[in-house]
């Protein structure tokens, strides 16, 4: 107080001495911290509501202040607000000076405390929702049911542990969305490597990218990407994690890490499920032999077990003057998946499975500043795994799991096609940054499917050529001021070259793309952004050549290309220190051509990507966040999205569609999550914490097919899911033990054209966790 | 509060931007009828059937949107037997769903759903539908045949038939379709090297004659004179009033994609109480229709017949002929019908259709390129075709009756 007197007496002082001209007054500071030093994109308001920013210098200035009375505050990130009052006299400047104190200091008053590295993603100027794993950790959940709690986002699955799955994010599904690990793209890791046999205990976050893909991630997504972050954690620690449910389900995972002094590191993350997902569905189940429907039976999947196995081992050197990390690596995995229904439930099989194998060395280099504000990474692998296709019983199953012959072409197709998809990737991304505020990068992906197999069931039908290569070729230019505004302007360039067809003929595609995206703070907890961009989606290898189990392939794809428009908020406020609300919310517009979805083959038994000529999106996303002190958190996201077909002619007809500005049938559009969790310190004994926790899904009904045609319709019903979970930490972490009930209300759950997916479960995980901080 | 009600207005305003609806116009309601009509929308793929019912086919309207009942699935096949309507499913490799219903005032009532094996060929024999599943693979020349009886809607039996072991030939018999005539099965067949259905046998038409109930073969009749007779899912035999059958051959037997037999289009016939085609009966349509060939027909009775037909340019093993004529099998004419769209405006005719056997009435289905379709009333004795019963939102790929 004494201070604030005295600088008022000095500002009053300066009045008397400025007192010049009769036009109105001005107001110029200074805003500097505890030790001295400016403090930079600092707000400062004036009580009636406009503000200003504090520069590099922590100066700031008002013109044309009327005369009068005022209030002035100044707030920046990680400091405490502080506000004074001065008088302004007409034709005079007014100087004030602000000593603001670290908000650490005193936690009690803090609205917007340190980021972590989460919230710092957040903060980037695309539209980016960051999950953080750790919370996650004494979970049985795998990283494809950790992304279905974010807002905007719905994982499709066709059953339980290792069914096949597909992301939906902003009404933008199958490969519109890109899942990259570290960066590195994730498109042909092969069945045994995928967001939903990867348990979250290997990711460090998740970063969801909606709408524009910033350059470094470089590829063609076109709806949004997905990152796993593994992160570099800790130099020496161990994570070992084992779980076990229902359905007979196992999973283990063990992440450890071990670094010497001079750098050199052995990195070792192993993970394992088996489930027998003999959960059970309701299902009108014929009997094989009169073909009589017994309607609404409840009856135990019973060819549906599944198990991967995979290792990833990295051995390489750590902080060193040539590279931050240099990193040699295989991925080695295996996986067994029996195949229990079609596309639709009605087919069942009781022996058609399949086998894969991943072997797939890797390489990772990265280094900041390798000259002054350059940083390299450089990413390349190559898999060469293979994949076996096994149909060879001439029988037909029904659900009660009697079988009968059946001809002679296995239960789907009589097989042993057994292939390697050849797949590799080289990345390579520099990123210059010329000064405090001015970067730009360079990104160049290139990635490579070459299909080859051989089936002794049926010899010379194999031989067709199935060969995609694509190169993206992207270039951005970022300026950040930091915590006030960021915008970067980029350009893609794609190349695809595919060979199909018996004659294998080489079709080249080349796409040019570009966009800006831009964020803005208007007060330190307030954020807009929004971005457009011009983007082109190249069909995936899987969707021209197929997967040789449930997805047909459609040499005759062509590419999307959409306008996308992205607006966001997001907002942090409390009311008081110990209420405290966070608001995030989204609206998206896309005018997609060649629109590419999935859609059921003319006989329903695979499922098969094609193209719309125009498809429309509409839609909103929103998440509210409240917290209650450190111990209550509550939470719910809500997202509805409107595609509309824009298809106005058939081919064959030149008539108007009947099914023109229809919505697209069989898409969620509306679904959403809640969740609240309790964190209780110090039960039992200090530092033992028991955190308790619930999730709530949403789905709003859908129909299965156009709803504008028909009266008496099939549709997907509403969903809704329970899950609790209980987690008791003993000795801040080290021991774990979760229990975990997932769709406790055992409702009725469906996903890709009608499969069910499991009810009611309970799965008990125990995790252990070391961290040596010091160095071997 | 500025800012939260900010993004409350911004959320609002998302979801009602989204409410922009197909304007479809005036709703078309629901036309309650005897009549069944199965419409697929124009939009070619990935969409299901709808049935609607319709009081008269010549005139009035229908339509798709907001009517009908869904059929899960495209690839569906109608047959109407015992005053049941059955909606088939063919699940290449799935099983095959079908769904009965009758008719109850005016509306479809479904009955019941039932699950068979998806099959090449279906016919109503006596009180069952019988079913075969034919193999496309020597290695295997088992075909498998089904009952379903229509009165309890359950597989009542089922065997087996050795269709390589049938031609006697090397190649798999392939059953173009079945009918029952008398108390016999008759099953014309083409022959195939494998599954691309080429063969070495194209100047040739035999017909499979099974005992019913047994499904025991009796014999193969045999005809050098024509092709193999119908064609692939298409009925080639038709059963007159006086018991002669008559058959017809699309000449279309092909190898590497190229059509290869050397005979014409034609029919022939077997007289009644005979299992033998009748060597003095030739009718060449070839001929008479001035290079055409038969692509299906339909039995009108009296001897007269609605066919389609493809110019020699149009013709291949699955096209089905756009043009529209009147055959009399006894008198062997062939006049093509007037008042039919022009065959640039046509997208496709219906495959199934129906005529009440009046001798001279059919109705078959038009779908116009603009997206609209019509039911075409052909008078066999006038040879003509009038506009009748206009179909909305899609076009019609089978057209039944049921009391």
């Amino acid at each position: 107080m004494q201070f604030r007197k005295f600088l008022l007496l000095a500002v009053l002082c300066a009045y008397s001495i400025f007192t010049l001209a009769q036009s109105p007054g001005s107001i110029r500071g200074k805003v500097i911290n505890s030790s001295g030093a400016p403090v930079g994109a600092a707000t400062v308001m004036l009580q009636q509501g406009t503000g200003t920013m504090t520069d590099e210098q922590g100066l700031f200035l008002f013109k044309a202040v009327p005369s009068g009375y005022y209030q002035i505050t100044v707030s920046a990130v990680g400091f405490k607000t502080q506000q004074k009052e001065l008088t302004v006299s007409a034709g005079n400047q007014a100087e004030v000076h602000f000593t603001v104190k670290d908000a650490a200091v005193n936690m009690e008053t803090v609205t917007v405390t340190g980021r972590s590295a989460v919230k710092e993603t957040n903060r980037q100027a695309f539209n980016v929702t960051a999950v953080d794993a750790k919370k996650l950790y004494n979970t049985t959940l795998d990283l494809a049911g950790a992304l279905d709690r974010v807002s905007g986002i719905r994982v499709r699955e066709s059953g339980g542990v290792g069914s096949n799955f597909n992301l939906s994010l902003n009404g933008f599904s199958g490969n519109h969305v890109r899942y990259f690990i570290d960066g590195i793209p994730m498109d042909n890791f092969g069945s045994s490597f995928q967001i939903n046999n990867i348990p979250i205990n290997i990711a460090d976050r998740l970063e969801v990218y909606k709408g524009v893909v910033p350059i470094w991630l470089g590829s063609d997504a076109l709806g949004g990407a997905i990152n796993i972050i593994t992160g570099d954690r800790y130099r020496n620690y161990v994570d070992a994690s084992y779980s076990y449910g229902s359905f007979n389900t196992h999973r283990s995972v063990i992440n450890a890490a071990a670094t010497t002094k001079s750098g050199f590191t052995v990195q070792l993350n192993a993970f394992q499920n088996f489930s027998d997902n003999d959960y059970k569905v309701k299902v009108d189940a014929a009997d094989i032999n009169t073909g009589a429907y017994t309607p609404g039976a409840y009856l135990r999947r019973f060819h549906d077990q599944y198990h991967n196995e995979t290792l990833i081992a990295n051995i390489g050197v750590v902080d060193k003057s040539y590279a931050d990390k240099l990193l040699f690596g295989i991925t080695l995995g295996k996986n067994y998946k029996e195949i229990q229904t079609g596309a639709r439930m009605v087919s069942v099989f009781g022996a058609w499975h399949r086998r894969g194998d991943i072997v797939m060395p890797t390489l990772k280099y990265k280094k900041v500043d390798l000259l002054k504000g350059l940083d390299v990474t450089i990413n390349a692998n190559y898999n060469l795994g293979s994949e076996t296709n096994i149909d060879t019983m001439n029988v037909r199953y029904d659900w009660f799991g009697n079988s009968k012959p059946n001809g002679s072409n296995g239960e789907r197709a009589r097989s042993l096609y057994k292939y390697k998809n050849n797949n590799g990737i080289a990345t390579t991304m520099l990123n210059y940054r010329m000064d405090g505020r001015q970067s730009i990068a360079l990104s160049n992906v290139f990635t490579t499917f070459n299909r080859k197999g051989a089936d002794p069931l049926n010899p010379g039908t194999d031989d067709l050529p199935a060969k995609t290569q694509k190169n993206v070729l992207g270039l951005g230019y970022s300026y950040d001021i930091k915590d006030k505004w960021s915008t970067s302007v980029f350009g893609k360039y794609i190349y695809q070259n595919n060979s199909t067809g018996t004659n294998g003929s080489a079709a080249t595609t080349n796409k040019l793309g570009y966009g800006i995206a831009t964020a803005y703070f208007l007060t330190p907890n307030l954020q807009i952004k929004s971005s457009y961009e011009l983007t082109n989606r190249m069909p995936e290898a899987q969707e021209i050549f197929g997967d040789i189990e449930n997805q047909e392939g459609n040499p005759s794809l062509k590419p999307e290309q959409s306008n996308n428009v992205n607006l966001g908020l997001s907002y942090a406020f409390a009311i008081n220190p110990s209420n405290k609300f966070q608001v995030n919310a989204n609206a998206i517009y896309r005018q997609a051509t060649n629109f590419i979805y999935n859609r059921l083959n003319n006989n329903q038994s695979k499922l098969v990507a094609d193209n719309r000529d125009g498809v429309r999106t509409v839609g909103g996303d929103g998440e509210i966040r409240y917290s209650y002190k450190q111990w209550l958190n509550i939470g719910a996201t809500a997202t509805y999205q409107y595609l509309q077909n824009l298809q106005k002619y058939e081919p064959g007809y030149s008539g108007v569609s009947p099914v023109y500005k229809d919505q697209m049938p069989n898409i969620p559009y509306f679904f959403g999550n809640a969740d609240a969790s309790v964190s209780l310190r110090n039960v039992g004994a200090r530092g033992n914490n028991l955190n308790i926790g619930y999730n709530l899904l949403y789905v709003h009904a859908f129909y299965l097919y156009w709803p504008s045609r028909g009266g008496d319709k099939l549709d997907i019903p509403q969903q809704i899911s329970h899950d609790i979970n209980l987690v008791y930490s003993v000795k801040n972490g080290r021991y774990n033990i979760g229990i975990e009930g997932r769709n406790i209300a055992d409702a009725l759950l469906y996903d890709n054209f009608s499969l069910q997916k499991p009810g009611r479960g309970f799965y008990l995980n125990l995790r252990y966790f070391i961290n040596k901080t010091t160095n071997n | 509060m500025k800012i939260r009600s900010t993004i409350a207005a911004l959320l609002v305003a998302a979801t009602f931007a989204s409410c922009s609806k197909n304007d479809s116009g005036t709703p078309v309601p629901e036309n309650p009828g005897n009549y069944i009509l199965a419409v697929t929308p124009a939009a070619s793929t990935g969409v299901a059937d709808y049935l609607l019912t319709a009081g008269s086919l010549e005139t009035g309207s229908i339509s798709t949107a907001g009517n009908g009942i869904e059929q899960d699935g495209t690839y569906r096949y109608y047959v109407t037997t015992n005053n049941k309507f059955f909606s088939l499913l063919y699940g290449q490799g799935n099983p095959g769903a079908v769904t009965a219903y009758d008719v109850k005032d005016g509306k479809l009532n479904k009955l019941t759903n039932f699950q068979t094996e998806t099959v090449q060929a279906f016919a109503p024999v006596k009180d069952d539908l019988l079913l075969f599943k034919i193999s496309r693979s020597t290695e295997t020349p088992l075909s498998n045949w089904y009952k379903v009886n229509t009165n309890s809607l359950l597989i009542t039996s089922e065997g087996t038939t050795n269709t390589l072991q049938l031609s006697g030939n090397g190649e798999m018999a392939h059953f173009s379709w079945i009918k029952q005539i008398g108390d016999k099965v008759y099953a014309p067949y083409f022959t195939i090297i494998d599954r691309t259905f080429a063969t070495n046998y194209p100047d040739e038409a035999s017909i499979a004659v099974f005992n019913y109930a047994d499904m025991k073969l009796e014999k193969v009749i045999k005809d050098t004179r024509t092709s193999f007779i119908g064609r692939y899912f298409t009925d080639g035999l038709a059963l007159t009033e006086n018991n002669d059958v008559y058959a017809f051959s699309a000449s279309v037997a092909a190898k590497g994609g190229v059509l290869t037999s050397t005979k014409p289009s034609a029919i022939t016939r077997i007289k009644s109480g005979t299992t033998e085609f009748d060597q003095s009966y030739f009718f060449n349509f070839e001929d008479v229709s001035g290079g055409m060939n038969i692509t299906n027909w339909m039995y009108l009775g009296n001897n007269n017949f609605i066919v389609n037909a493809t110019t020699k340019a149009e013709k291949g093993a699955y096209t089905i002929g756009k043009t529209i004529g009147i055959v009399n099998v006894v008198n062997k004419t062939f006049q093509k019908v007037t008042g039919m769209p022009a065959t640039a405006d046509m997208v496709s005719l219906t495959f199934s259709n129906y005529t009440p056997k009046d001798g001279k009435t059919g109705y078959i289905g038009v779908n116009l390129k603009d997206g609209t379709s019509y039911v075409y009333k052909i008078d066999a004795a006038t040879q003509t075709a009038t506009q009748g019963l206009k179909v909305e939102g899609g076009s019609i790929t089978s057209i039944q009756f049921l009391n």
